[in-house]
């Protein structure tokens, strides 16, 4: 029996009144590529310093293959991509990525690696010199070049445009395949369906679900109808299909697992003034996972 | 430990505006202190004493300079990147402080050089190697100083801090003004500095003197604490993040 690449149990971190991440449990079992799916602001980042070890949390623990994060780290266990950073001038790209090979006990072949994040053309660069997209992919080839079981991606296609998300996902379906743990941040709904096993959303530094592409996405087709009301509300909550009502204003957003019933019985209500349908997006996803509204008030959580 | 020197060396050869800038005052100073004729006494023990001082003086700033880059490393997020691979923060530090006694060299250089090819300053092979010896090992103290300012402060923050502190100690320490002229407070306080130690260890040689022990445990004492000072502020500079 394997121990878990990663065991994070109760994490709890703060920072001032706001408590990032809330009591987050998770365990990865080795081998799973697994996406932690969620806004900016849910906790994604904070939770993945403290497994890496470079913050501590404030209660609960962090686990990497059975031991502390940096005692991973410093075995060489882990290879990480940070969001951002990371590269520094007049250095080459094969400079950088060597130095980190150098670091670990037991690399993968430096022009291997520039092949695989396809560097090779840009070996010579200067570090400091290379487009959004190059960047990206030497923080991917320093993330991998260790040849690490545990390869941690914050964010990693954030401020790419398509072209370059396409690209970073080929180079990392090449590493996939090795067997690695691979744990990946995003907050793209098809980046996580198209290339992770598990989907973990997380929410107000909580887990809100848990499952593979297919069961998030069910929750997640929620669509939202808003329209203008007035006067008594209480009869929209018994529409056919609507599972949440929200009134704001003079508006009324209503959620449901079935538009189409939904706006006919408003038809058929004559309620019908400003209508919009809009598909679900991952906010929606988390009101109807958490069944309350985002984000949670800090003011409630207890500051350490 | 090797991989990490090799890569900051690579960076401070590729900058050498960093490294000619450090150069360029102490020299210019040393040069206009000698020749205007402002400092009283035989002009040729001025001309040994003050090429030692400000050779300290110089060989500190630079220390001092080495850290201050850390604050474009931090902006950059390297030192984060530095510490999700397997290197260990002192040897990180290490590191750093290896490539600190590296720069050190041309500033020293250049004002040895300034004071035996246009002072004339001239001292036998054995005392030129002590002295040169003493003024570039007695710089690792101030680059961990300067290494701490910058893994704990921001980047203009650091760079403030270590241009005051090169520019206190070299007062206080009488790189600049002989400290027999001192107020007996300020003398008591000189007495007790890093600056003072490293300078008086490396005149004295250059006199023909055997240098203190105290001179000696007084640098070593703060290069303990200074080394301290480094570790925590890498440490600090890691959790914020």
């Amino acid at each position: 029996m394997s121990v878990n690449a990663v065991t994070l149990t109760e994490l709890t971190k703060s920072f001032g009144t706001v408590r990032a991440v809330d009591g987050l449990t998770l365990d990865i079992p080795q081998g799973q590529t697994l996406a932690l799916l969620g806004p900016n602001g849910a906790g994604k980042s904070t939770a993945i310093g403290m497994l890496l070890g470079l913050s501590a949390p404030d209660s609960g623990t962090a686990e990497v293959f059975g031991g502390g994060p940096q005692a991973a780290v410093r075995a060489g266990r882990v290879g990480a991509m940070t969001q951002e950073g990371g590269l520094i001038p007049r250095v080459t790209v094969r400079e950088l990525v060597g130095f980190v090979a150098g670091c670990y006990p037991a690399p993968l072949p430096v022009d291997q690696v520039l092949a695989t994040a396809r560097l090779t053309g840009l070996a010579g660069r200067r570090a400091d010199r290379l487009s959004g997209g190059q960047a990206q992919r030497v923080r991917f080839a320093m993330a991998l070049v260790g040849d690490p079981g545990l390869l941690v991606l914050d964010e990693p296609t954030a401020a790419l445009d398509v072209e370059a998300r396409r690209e970073f996902w080929e180079g990392m379906h090449h590493f996939a395949a090795r067997g690695t743990t691979i744990l990946f941040s995003t907050h793209y709904l098809d980046e996580a369906d198209d290339h992770a096993d598990r989907i973990v959303m997380i929410s107000g530094g909580r887990v809100v679900a848990d499952g593979t592409a297919k069961e998030i996405k069910r929750v997640t087709a929620l669509t939202t109808v808003s329209l203008t009301v007035s006067g008594e509300t209480a009869w929209l909550a018994r529409l056919p299909g609507v599972s949440a009502v929200e009134i704001r204003g003079g508006r009324a957003r209503l959620r449901s697992t079935d538009s189409d019933a939904t706006v006919t019985a408003l038809a058929e209500a004559r309620a019908i003034r400003d209508l919009e349908v809009s598909p679900a997006d991952l906010e929606d996803a988390f009101v109807a996972l958490t069944a309350a509204p985002l984000p949670p008030t800090p003011e409630t959580s207890a500051a350490r | 430990m090797i991989g990490y020197i090799r890569l900051e060396l690579l960076r401070v050869v590729r900058d050498l505006t960093f490294v000619l800038f450090g150069i360029a005052m102490p020299v210019v100073m040393y040069l206009i202190f000698t020749n205007l004729g402002l400092a009283p006494g035989d002009e040729r023990e001025v001309a040994l004493y003050l090429m030692v001082s400000m050779a300290a003086y110089g060989g500190m700033g630079a220390a001092f300079n080495n850290g201050t880059g850390l604050g474009e490393d931090k902006a950059l997020g390297w030192l984060r990147q530095l510490r999700l691979t397997p290197l260990r923060p002192v040897t990180v530090i290490a590191g750093k402080t290896v490539t600190g006694m590296a720069v050190v060299v041309p500033a020293i250089v250049a004002i040895l050089l300034a004071g035996t090819l246009i002072n004339g300053v001239s001292l036998s092979p054995g005392r030129w190697a002590a002295v040169i010896c003493l003024l570039w090992a007695g710089t690792v103290p101030f680059t961990l100083f300067g290494l701490g300012n910058g893994y704990r402060l921001t980047g203009q923050a650091a760079g403030i801090a270590n241009f005051a502190a090169g520019m206190a100690l070299a007062v206080v320490g009488g790189l600049w003004l002989p400290t027999d002229r001192f107020p007996g407070w300020l003398k008591a306080i000189s007495d007790w500095t890093p600056a003072r130690a490293y300078a008086d260890l490396a005149r004295d040689v250059a006199f023909g003197q055997a240098p203190t022990a105290r001179a000696a445990l007084i640098l070593l004492g703060w290069l303990a604490v200074f080394g301290l000072y480094a570790m925590y502020g890498y440490r600090r500079a890691g959790e914020r993040s």
